[in-house]
């Protein structure tokens, strides 16, 4: 067992050493006899089997340090967030193919980097460890590995080669980490084929170190990882691609789940919609409030005769000469405040999207719409407002998708990715419930406008007074005739987006010289 | 009160040279000279603006190349990462295909390395040229497709290509062993004066042979009268 004793006496060393991680305390577990230790949640666990296994070769207080060292190593260096992880496991993937020689190949050099740095600049009993430890065919190259990058003797002897090739690879340079990956996974790309297949005949061997599953990070990690991600100049089918490789885990470790209890199997994580939902969240578009209702206090204003049966509290204890009598007792008369009583705030919105041929099929390359969409949805629902959605291609032909008025950011993200591509048509009268569920909800429409009737949606705005927000993707003469006849109109605003950094640029809502009664 | 930072007092940060910084060192220093010795010989071959393999231009390129390599010394894995930095083209302007692959070719021949191992599957750009003149008793193995004239003019070593080859594979090859596994195109061993092909997938067409052998998946295709040059089979 390893007694709790021993990591309180070492974790303060270690804390220190590694400048204060903000880490709990580390725990013990009966855990596999062939993985040192495991991370969840930040939490470390130490497995009490490998610490027997391994504390007869070297001392016990030696074998938990180099643990922990190892551990925070991750924490503190690399991969450091979620969003260097999958960066790492892409650059690798590009080179092996394979998912799972992918992970593996990331997860060998994250050890590499986190031990390499920890050796180089921290007191560290690490190499003796790996001296010790029992150790597969690839784990034994790192060994080899770290034994001629660290220079100590660490017993042991693999592929001179390999070992030669890996060597060159700047570890520590953490600009060059994605270059250095594709290099480190293509030396061992053979020796990661040859493991798997003795795993697949002998069974399942893991890293004695740990594996590099996504239970290390919380799930705004995950989340702020994903959303870097998908940020960093990654195209739609590359995300999707790495976001496939990780759904399993990311399941497992509940993202995208939402809370609450009950049954069902729950929605499947959409790569599509996911990837949408975290670059629009990367885009702050902001909303201009308007003045939704007089609200307030009500203000003593003049008296009125007490009668039985009206309340106590009104009651003006001054003129009333303190008696609760009919006839003397006066009570006040109360009405609203006119001049504070006005509040700003956010309508609830109607999106219309146009998923007709013409526009790009989200699922399939990055669509402006669907992203200015998600973002404007995104904006409404940060400010507690809801949104309703409307899909069209061919509506009057059934090509469309509405959703009512909600909160819910998934099915919002739902109806907005959904593609139809066929013909572009509305059909106004879909849009009268939609206006009625809410209290003058504002309308952002984002289309090309190579709309069929678009004479009929003209005429159709001209005659309503809610705020419109009109986005056009690209240049084009129907949008150009829908400019020109809504001009007018005050409670309408334009945008053109031709490309992702337009985007930013929509204020919603926003009208020039907004009065509501003036229209 | 008291100070935050006292925690800290105490530490003193150790950093220790480790045998990675003087393995990375060195290797960047080798990069950077072979990559300015590419830059001389490309500074001499885009006068011609347009690169041709004519005899006269590989020759001279050669040559050049030859020169520049002399000058410094670098391990196979040099060459395999050099080729590497070609591919990814915003650290060298230029990859002119044809003077890359005779400075590639310098490099091997002149390597301290009797046998030297190119893992080029992942290149993105096929390299062409690649074998020429390869003298007695060094061998070249390359993992990955080659382009064109891969193994031109070679002198008696052995070049393994465990990919596919395009045209003119061989040509004007003096003696050695070039193994393709794959495939290989046109105008297989054009003016080829001996040694042997070995091609273990499909040869698109040959060329006109002076002298030498050719082989498909074992079988000697050259010397055979039947077959005309460059037939389609």
């Amino acid at each position: 067992m390893v007694p709790e004793e021993i990591i309180k006496k070492i974790w303060p060393k270690v804390r220190t050493k590694h400048l204060f991680p903000e880490l709990p305390i580390p725990k013990v577990s009966e855990g596999r006899e062939n993985v040192a230790l495991e991370m969840k949640d930040k939490q470390i666990t130490i497995n009490t089997a490998f610490y027997d296994k391994i504390s007869h070769k070297m001392g016990v207080e030696e074998v938990v340090e180099a643990l922990l060292d190892h551990g925070i190593s991750h924490y503190t260096y690399c991969p450091w967030d979620f969003h260097t992880h999958l960066r790492l496991f892409r650059e690798a993937k590009r080179v092996v193919q394979d998912k799972e020689q992918a992970k593996r190949a990331a997860g060998l050099f994250m050890d590499v980097v986190a031990d390499t740095h920890c050796v180089k600049e921290k007191k560290t009993p690490l190499p003796e460890l790996y001296k010790h430890i029992d150790k597969g065919k690839v784990d034994a190259v790192i060994s080899s590995l770290y034994q001629k990058i660290w220079g100590l003797d660490l017993c042991a002897k693999e592929d001179e080669e390999v070992v030669r090739r890996l060597s060159r690879i700047p570890y520590l340079d953490k600009k060059q980490w994605d270059k250095s990956i594709q290099k480190f996974a293509r030396v061992i790309k053979t020796l990661l084929e040859v493991e798997e297949e003795e795993d697949r005949q002998e069974g399942n061997q893991t890293n004695p170190m740990g594996e590099h599953g996504l239970d290390g990070y919380t799930l705004e990690e995950i989340d702020q990882g994903l959303r870097n991600f998908a940020n960093q100049n990654v195209g739609l089918k590359e995300f999707k691609e790495t976001f496939e490789d990780f759904k399993d885990e990311l399941k497992d470790v509940g993202y995208g789940m939402e809370g609450g209890m009950g049954r069902g199997e729950g929605t499947p994580l959409d790569a599509d919609l996911i990837y949408y939902m975290k670059l629009a969240e990367s885009y702050s578009i902001p909303i201009k409030k308007v003045p939704m209702e007089k609200r307030g206090f009500l203000n003593p204003h003049s008296h009125c005769p007490w009668e039985i049966g009206r309340p106590f509290q009104d009651v003006d204890v001054w003129t009333s000469f303190g008696k609760i009598m009919p006839g003397i007792t006066q009570t006040w008369n109360k009405i609203e405040g006119s001049t504070f009583g006005e509040r700003e705030s956010v309508p609830d919105c109607i999106i219309i999207i146009d998923s007709s041929g013409s526009m790009t099929n989200p699922r399939k390359n990055l669509s402006y719409a669907v992203l200015g969409a998600a973002c404007a949805s995104d904006a409404y629902l940060r400010n507690d407002a809801k949104v309703a959605a409307y899909n069209f291609s061919d509506a009057p032909m059934g090509g469309k998708a509405i959703l009512n008025f909600t909160a819910e950011r998934v099915k919002i993200y739902g109806v907005l990715c959904k593609y139809f591509g066929g013909g572009t048509a509305l059909n106004l009268n879909e849009l009268d419930p939609l206006l009625d569920a809410a209290k003058e909800p504002d309308i952002f429409i984002i289309t090309d406008m190579k709309i069929t009737n678009l004479g009929k949606v003209i005429g159709y705005f001209q005659n309503i007074n809610n705020r419109i927000t009109a986005v056009y993707i690209g240049e084009n003469t129907y949008a150009l005739r829908f400019r020109e006849a809504m001009e007018k109109k005050k409670n309408m605003s334009f945008y053109n987006v031709t490309k992702k950094e337009d985007i930013p640029k929509i204020v919603l809502g926003k009208i020039k010289e907004y009065f509501r009664g003036n229209l | 009160m008291q100070n935050p930072f006292d925690d800290f007092r105490n530490h003193r940060t150790r950093e220790r040279e480790i045998p990675l910084d003087s393995i990375i060192q060195s290797r960047d220093r080798v990069m950077s000279q072979i990559t300015k010795g590419y830059e001389k010989l490309l500074e001499e071959e885009v006068k011609e603006l347009v690169w041709l393999v004519q005899y006269n231009t590989v020759i001279k390129a050669y040559t050049l190349a030859e020169k520049v390599v002399k000058e410094f010394e670098y391990k196979a894995e040099d060459i395999e990462e050099f080729c590497y930095e070609l591919d990814s083209t915003d650290k060298i302007p230029y990859l002119i295909t044809g003077p890359a692959g005779i400075y590639i070719s310098a490099l091997c021949n002149y390597a301290q390395e009797g046998e030297i191992t190119l893992k080029l599957n992942d290149l993105k750009t096929q390299i062409n040229l690649l074998g020429y003149r390869l003298p007695v008793g060094k061998k070249v193995a390359v993992e990955g497709n080659l382009g064109d004239f891969t193994g031109i003019g070679m002198e008696g070593g052995e070049l393994v290509v465990e990919g596919n080859a395009k045209n003119y594979t061989g040509a004007g090859m003096k003696s050695g062993k070039v193994r393709i596994s794959k495939n290989i195109g046109l105008h297989t061993g054009e003016w080829m004066m001996g040694g042997e092909i070995f091609v273990g997938g499909r040869v698109r067409g040959l060329g006109k042979i002076v002298d030498g052998k050719v082989y498909e998946d074992d079988k000697v295709i050259y010397p055979r009268n039947y077959r005309q040059s460059n037939a389609y089979y």
